[in-house]
């Protein structure tokens, strides 16, 4: 993996992992072994690497409309049961699951035949027999796959005049304090068993009884979930069965813009889509990144939002008089700080390595002489000593170093803070929310940046903060961060900042502009 | 009797009458017991399949596939990844579940050894050394006898290491399911076995590649292996002459329903239906009305249907299977669509819910047929059963869903006028739709 490749973060609106232990896409299939085998899909022929399925095939050519489906996912092995994306096979007696079927050299397949359509519908048709029409009510509609698809391929009525079936103790049942089941809505694709079988390998999730009676329960009700990557059941349940209850009722999904960034709560840098209202953030969820997260993010990422939204972060400049803070102007603010920094003897400035790498270059390089003073510029992470520490906490994505920009900020040239402890009189601190904190003496003078809440300004180590210079959080601004394996992620505003908190470069200009 | 086929000799049950016909020294002593052990064992592997395949012996469990073929689909050394021989697995179907066939419970109380023998020969036939016995898990008795059977013939030496001095080991595992119809079909079998939930597999790769426990793997049923010995030791050409052009010797039928002598009989395959009703003493309080020919997942028959021959292709023609040879009899004081209803019911209940179409399916017509016997069908609710049909059979993993459809849309298509009867009158007891109570529950939609 090259160090300097920079992925542009976007979504693809499908695409592939092969995780699926089932049917090992890349095994033997060498895309350089000519002449590739081809199929020939509603009339035009593509070629395709040996070992495909007809799903697979369609999706990588990305040349026409998405083959619907309710059990296929394709970070998860093939189940085949919904039978919602079969197609005709020419020459094969029955239709055939695209999800599962191979692609053989010189095969026919169409997948909008009338034959085709019919099926689908009277897939929806069953699915729909006992599924609830609370969509008004349900967290889920605007994202839900039955009620695309039904729009689709959907019967225009249903002859169904039986009573439906009611699973009365799990119309709300908890299955964790993340996770909401409404087992009503389930369309029993069981993407949430084979996730915890084969992907997080926790088992946290089985089917109990047969048939219709067929129920979602936790494996050990008692523990319920216990995973660290539930809230990726609610990405990929079609329907409503399986919500978050961190964003249950609290937007609906057609109000939410999307757009994408990087994942600030540990090394890795899972790639995000943040879905917000008005510039107030209501969820993340995971994009699908091959070399970076596949199709999950952790529970710990995904709720990270919360702290850039806490109602207790300083967006406004603060500055001590009489020992109060009080909002002031930013350059009111800075005037003040460089009356201390000049004052002082011997000055820091301590980078939390949850700064963007185009950050950390102009802290090292610009800031001490715009506040006119030589200053020792070091970076202090708070969670390991060394990057060699840096490991993988299960196998999947959750790493120990909780900041994003460990490599960046070292890239830069800078080093770590001594002993993770601060000697001087007069300390910078630049923090994005996510570095540790440093070890400080008491009374040490204090100016902090970045991002911070009240409480954590009211309380730090050294009990001496004379001012807070706000700034923005990863979702606010552009930049970059290179991850744990080593890639360089670049990133744009997924938000526009509602407080008056401005940018480390913004900042930069105003310190200018007093000199 | 009426058997009008000189070459017929009862291949299976011979003896079964006879007191103590169970036991290991009954079986040596009148029934050239492991005599076709003892000569498939001098021939080749390859030389028993082929004369297995000559005798057109095909599946006794419901399709009817010939036997002879899917043991010669057995790789003959498969190696995995790393290039070591994999073992392969014979694995013996007895899960009898299908409503109305009870042959294979037979074999298990009256010749267990026939069957012990037969699969001893089919596990050298296709080079296993391991055989599993997968048993319904209703079967305490038969588990029962059927381990005393292994453990005598283990005593024999009939079992375990260098059978009969031949240098071929063999041991045999009895597996007690947990009593689902679905672990009938041969790849839910597999998964229960492995201790995994009894759902059908997606096919391919096929059990013969990736079977129990991931190696290769031959499923039969166990009248096909009770059949297997006769052919040893009195060879195919018997067997093949007994039955007709394209299956071979007999079948065991199980008689049931509305006859006076209900019981399993060992049949040729040129027989009708009428025929078959009138060894078991003809139709008991009543006329004929309707046959299910291959148990409850075949498609009924009417009355003038009946001159039907039961070999494989000839029902397969008129539209039905032979399936499992479990032929109930109706009389004329059945109603058929409670009789269907009865059948649906079990269906709704035995369905894995693993397809869209089989879950939400099998429930839907059971639930319709209930409200057509109480009194709330309509005449658009006949074409819909049919339309609800054509949604489910031949659209999912295995043949459940079409098992379901085949008792549903042959009894409306056959018998609609009594359909019809039902919903012009209000229902079975003519008083129309009653409100049940269940209907009033509060958050049905929530």
């Amino acid at each position: 993996m090259s160090n300097n490749l920079e992925i542009e973060i976007k979504k693809p609106k499908l695409d592939l992992n092969y995780t699926s232990d089932k049917k090992p896409v890349h095994s033997d299939a060498n895309p350089d072994v000519k002449p590739l085998p081809k199929v020939t899909i509603d009339g035009k022929t593509y070629e395709f690497r040996p070992g495909d399925t007809i799903m697979q095939v369609a999706e990588r050519m990305k040349v026409h409309e998405e083959i619907p489906r309710y059990c296929y996912h394709p970070g998860m092995p093939i189940a085949g049961t919904c039978r919602m994306c079969t197609v005709e096979v020419e020459k094969a007696p029955k239709l055939m699951t695209s999800c599962s079927t191979p692609a053989a050299d010189g095969m026919v397949v169409h997948t909008r035949s009338e034959k085709v359509l019919k099926s689908r519908t009277g897939v929806m048709d069953f699915l729909l027999t006992n599924h609830p029409l609370d969509c008004p009510v349900c967290d889920k509609a605007g994202e839900c796959d039955l009620q695309d698809y039904n729009f689709e391929y959907g019967p225009s009525k249903s002859n169904f005049k039986e009573e439906k079936r009611v699973y009365v103790d799990a119309t709300t049942k908890k299955l964790s304090d993340k996770i909401t089941l409404n087992m009503n809505r389930c369309v029993h694709c069981e993407r949430c068993v084979r996730f915890t079988d084969d992907v997080t390998k926790t088992n946290d999730l089985v089917m109990v009884n047969r048939g219709w009676h067929k129920e979602l329960e936790a494996t050990d009700p008692e523990k319920g979930l216990t995973n660290d990557y539930q809230g990726c059941l609610t990405d990929f349940c079609p329907v409503g069965a399986l919500t978050m209850n961190d964003f249950r009722f609290k937007k609906r999904s057609w109000f939410l813009t999307k757009k994408a960034s990087v994942c600030d709560r540990c090394s890795k840098g899972c790639n995000i889509e943040v879905h917000s209202d008005a510039d107030i953030v209501y969820r993340y969820i995971p994009i699908f990144n091959e070399m970076v997260n596949g199709h999950w993010m952790c529970d710990e990422g995904r709720t990270s939002y919360n702290d850039f939204m806490n109602p207790m972060r300083v967006i406004a400049p603060l500055m001590k008089h009489e020992g109060e803070f009080h909002a002031t102007s930013f350059e009111t603010l800075l005037t003040d700080i460089k009356k201390h920094v000049r004052e002082a003897s011997s000055v820091e400035l301590v980078v939390g390595t949850d700064a963007t790498r185009e950050e950390a270059a102009l802290l090292k390089d610009k800031v001490p002489a715009l506040f006119g003073k030589s200053m020792n510029v070091s970076y202090h992470n708070g969670f390991i000593s060394s990057l060699a520490e840096d490991k993988k906490l299960d196998h999947m994505l959750r790493m120990t170093d909780k900041t994003p920009n460990t490599r960046g900020v070292e890239e830069q040239g800078l080093l770590a803070l001594k002993n993770g402890e601060v000697t001087s009189d007069v300390v910078i601190f630049f923090r994005n929310g996510r570095a540790g904190i440093p070890k400080m003496k008491a009374n040490q003078k204090v100016i902090l940046w970045g991002v911070w809440t009240i409480d954590e300004v009211k309380n730090f180590p050294s009990q001496n903060v004379l001012a807070v210079i706000p700034g923005l959080a990863t979702i606010e601004k552009a930049g970059s961060y290179k991850n744990a394996d080593g890639i360089v992620q670049k990133f744009h505003p997924a938000i526009t900042h509602r407080g008056s908190a401005l940018s480390a470069h913004q900042v930069a200009d105003v310190l200018k502009s007093l000199n | 009797m009426m058997y009008n086929n000189e070459h017929f000799e009862p291949v299976i049950t011979p003896n079964v009458q006879r007191p103590g016909c169970e036991t290991l020294d009954f079986y040596i002593t009148n029934e050239n017991g492991y005599k076709g052990l003892e000569k498939a064992l001098k021939m080749k592997p390859a030389e028993v399949i082929d004369e297995v395949k000559k005798s057109n012996l095909r599946g006794r469990g419901g399709a009817g596939f010939p036997t002879g073929m899917k043991w010669s689909f057995m790789p003959a050394n498969p190696v995995d990844a790393n290039g070591n021989l994999k073992p392969k697995y014979l694995v013996c179907n007895a899960d009898e579940g299908e409503p109305g066939t009870f042959k294979d419970r037979l074999i298990f109380t009256k010749t267990p050894h026939r069957m012990i023998e037969g699969m001893i020969i089919a596990g050298h036939a296709i080079a296993s050394n391991k055989g599993f016995i997968y048993v319904r898990g209703e079967w305490f008795k038969e588990t029962r006898l059927m381990q005393k059977a292994i453990d005598d013939a283990y005593a024999k030496g009939f079992l375990g290491k260098n059978i009969l001095g031949s240098g071929f080991d063999f041991d045999l595992v009895v597996y007690k399911g947990a009593g689902a119809y679905i672990c009938g079909e041969e790849t839910a079998l597999l998964n229960s076995l492995e201790g995994k939930r009894g759902e059908p597999r997606l096919k391919p790769p096929f059990p013969a590649q990736v079977g129990a426990y991931g190696m290769p793997s031959c499923v039969n049923n166990v009248e096909t292996f009770a059949a297997v010995p006769y052919i040893l030791v009195k060879g195919w050409e018997k067997y093949a002459k007994m039955g007709t052009e394209r299956s071979g010797g007999t079948r065991l039928i199980g008689v049931s329903g509305h006859v006076n002598r209900p019981a399993v009989y060992e049949l040729p395959m040129n027989l009708s239906i009428n025929d078959i009703i009138e060894i078991a003493g003809g139709v008991k309080g009543g006329k004929l009305k309707a046959v299910i020919p291959g148990g409850a997942s075949a498609p009924m028959l009417r009355a003038d249907e009946c001159t039907v021959l039961t070999d494989y292709d000839s029902l397969a023609k008129a539209g039905t299977m032979a399936g499992s040879g479990g032929v109930i009899v109706l009389n004329d004081t059945v109603n058929i669509v409670e009789a269907t209803y009865t059948l649906l019911k079990f269906y709704e209940h035995e369905s894995c819910g693993q397809c869209s179409q089989c879950r939400e399916g099998s429930h839907w017509l059971a639930r319709m047929f209930k409200r057509i016997l109480d009194g709330g069908g309509t005449q658009d609710d006949l074409d819909y059963i049919a339309k609800i049909c054509g949604n489910m059979a031949g659209q999912t993993i295995c043949a459940f869903a079409d098992a379901v459809t085949g008792p549903a849309l042959s009894s409306v298509r056959k018998f609609r006028e009594e359909f019809e009867e039902l919903i012009h009158k209000g229902g079975l007891l003519g008083m129309g739709r009653q409100e049940s109570v269940s209907h009033k529950l509060v958050g049905a939609h929530v």
